[in-house]
């Protein structure tokens, strides 16, 4: 890790706690058509800071998945990653190798509840199949590009929805959230239960 | 792995020779470069250590590795 880069780090780290404490500072002071001069002044030098917060975040983003050495020492930090002598580096490949694998699990689960999905519905008898008014609809969605539901032709029929199920209903920001959660949780966790096993049970 | 193979307990003498030498777990990981969990994890069968540091281990006590390690045959 170069110098900029641990300074634009630390400047990025300690200026995080700054950034919320200007927003929710702001937060009252809604801004206006006809808002005060020294509000709106206030509101540029927010939205300054922010701005370069935001650039500096991309910035350390971009550094973080092409450079090796900062990539290793800012986020072994920011994962609790230790690895001072070589039972250390073991037990961190076997964590890192679970962490790996459940998360690759979550990812292919997350994928079927996202590409998957059900209707159980009812249709007016005049549009009964077979006397059956009764619908089960099941459809695999596959879409490469994230793009808003249309309604389709069939929708147009007047049906009464019993059970509805059109893929995750939470944001693909959540799922990212949760998944880099998942990472640093589930590595911790794999690290914890090794050593412990590994000083205390004996052999294994 | 393969399952045909009989399954190698790998013992050791640490515990005794550092009594010998009248050395903490501390004092004997920072002589070998390693913690003292390391130290803990070798002595009580829980990590078998690299052939690296089982060279440095019997370096520290002027003695060979078989006299540190050795091999016992677990019927699995």
């Amino acid at each position: 890790m170069n110098r900029l880069d641990s300074i634009l780090l630390k400047v990025f780290l300690y200026g995080l706690p700054g950034v919320v404490a200007l927003a929710v500072f702001l937060y009252p002071y809604r801004l206006g058509i006809d808002a005060a001069g020294h509000v709106k002044l206030l509101y540029n030098f927010a939205g300054f800071i922010f701005a370069c917060w935001m650039m500096l975040s991309i910035h350390l983003s971009v550094r973080l998945m092409v450079s090796g050495p900062f990539r290793d020492k800012a986020l072994a930090k920011l994962t609790f990653i230790r690895e001072r002598d070589e039972r250390e580096a073991a037990l961190t490949g076997k964590a890192a190798k679970t962490t790996f694998l459940t998360s690759l699990a979550i990812l292919i689960f997350l994928f079927c509840l996202s590409s998957f999905q059900v209707s159980i519905y009812r249709v007016p008898p005049e549009k009964a199949v077979n006397g059956q008014t009764g619908v089960v609809s099941l459809d695999l969605g596959f879409n490469l590009l994230e793009r808003s539901r249309q309604a389709k032709p069939d929708d147009a029929i007047q049906k009464k929805d019993i059970f509805s199920y059109t893929g995750l209903p939470v944001s693909s920001t959540t799922v990212i959230l949760v998944l880099i959660l998942w990472q640093i949780i589930s590595y911790n966790y794999s690290m914890r239960r090794l050593t412990k096993c590994m000083e205390g049970n004996g052999p294994r | 792995m393969s399952k045909c193979l009989p399954q190698l307990k790998i013992i050791n003498r640490l515990h005794v020779l550092r009594a010998e030498h009248r050395i903490t777990q501390e004092q004997l990981a920072k002589e070998v470069g390693v913690t003292r969990a390391t130290i803990v994890a070798i002595e009580r069968g829980g990590y078998n250590p690299s052939l690296e540091l089982a060279f440095r281990l019997a370096r520290y006590f002027q003695t060979d590795i078989k006299s540190i390690f050795s091999v016992e045959e677990e019927n699995k």
